[in-house]
């Protein structure tokens, strides 16, 4: 059975999983503004992302300017939708 | 915490635009390959093979500029979108692209050129339409409709589909 995980509970990080879903790739800049966080907080929570393997990051070039594009790997994919369904089972808990 | 990440997400997905003309540029680039297509296996000559290749090159280049804007002016990748565009890969798309080739087919080998012409006007309209109908069901659930053939194999499978045309014309 699924249980919680740790590295994703923090409700930013859940968001930057949960918002990279439904693309293949965001562009940096791209998923700061839909997570409405800064630059740094931002990094910090890719390189925590990225060092767990959920999230993988490639430079490239975009409008003309270098960028990050970031994306969900599939071991991200599995951990978020673990991670969904622990958090369902424990809000049915408490609402039985 | 569950609502708010699906509200963030959510939010991406309806603030992503289609680029402005995507429609009619799909819906020709596919007529043009459609159309292509009937005539080269219909002429079976050299001449019909390089007219074929030309519509298919017309219609990669198209879906190629649609996906680099769509990239361009969102910031994002969706795979989904990818296989949609160069695939056709939704039932709608796939029922009128298959449907028109037929008819462009067979209206080509009995030399109907303005039945090649309808058919692969209404096949562009139809694979342009069901692309734009996928789009609004990726806004509604983006999680589920945003998987799909990667760049890479989607050149490769582009090849594929070159290659097969070439050998298709060798062949007759």
């Amino acid at each position: 059975m699924a249980e919680l995980d740790p590295l994703i509970h923090a409700p930013a990080r859940l968001q930057v999983l949960t918002t990279l879903s439904a693309v293949s790739e965001a562009e940096f800049a791209t998923l700061r503004n839909a997570l409405e966080v800064s630059d740094s907080v931002l990094s910090k929570h890719i390189s925590a992302l990225a060092d767990a393997g959920y999230v993988q990051t490639r430079k490239g070039v975009q409008a003309g300017r270098r960028t990050t594009w970031i994306g969900l790997t599939g071991s991200g994919r599995k951990a978020l939708r673990d991670h969904v369904a622990a958090l369902r089972r424990m809000i049915d808990l408490v609402v039985d | 915490m569950l609502a708010a990440a699906d509200q963030t997400r959510q939010r991406l997905a309806t603030s992503l635009r289609l680029p402005s003309g995507l429609r009619p540029a799909l819906a020709v680039a596919a007529a043009v390959q459609v159309s292509t297509a009937a005539y080269g296996i219909a002429s079976q000559t050299a001449a019909g093979l390089a007219v074929a290749l030309v519509g298919v090159a017309v219609f990669l280049g198209v879906a190629a500029l649609t996906l680099s804007q769509f990239r361009r002016i969102n910031g994002v990748r969706v795979d989904g979108l990818a296989s949609q565009i160069v695939l056709g890969t939704g039932a709608m798309s796939t029922m009128f692209y298959v449907g028109a080739f037929a008819a462009a087919t067979w209206a080509a080998f009995d030399s109907l050129w303005w039945l090649v012409v309808a058919a692969a006007i209404a096949g562009g309209a139809g694979y342009a339409f069901g692309v734009v109908r996928w789009w609004q069901a990726y806004r509604h659930d983006p999680a589920v409709n945003a998987g799909g053939a990667s760049p890479r194999v989607l050149a490769a499978l582009a090849l594929i589909a070159c290659l097969g045309l070439v050998a298709l014309l060798m062949a007759g």
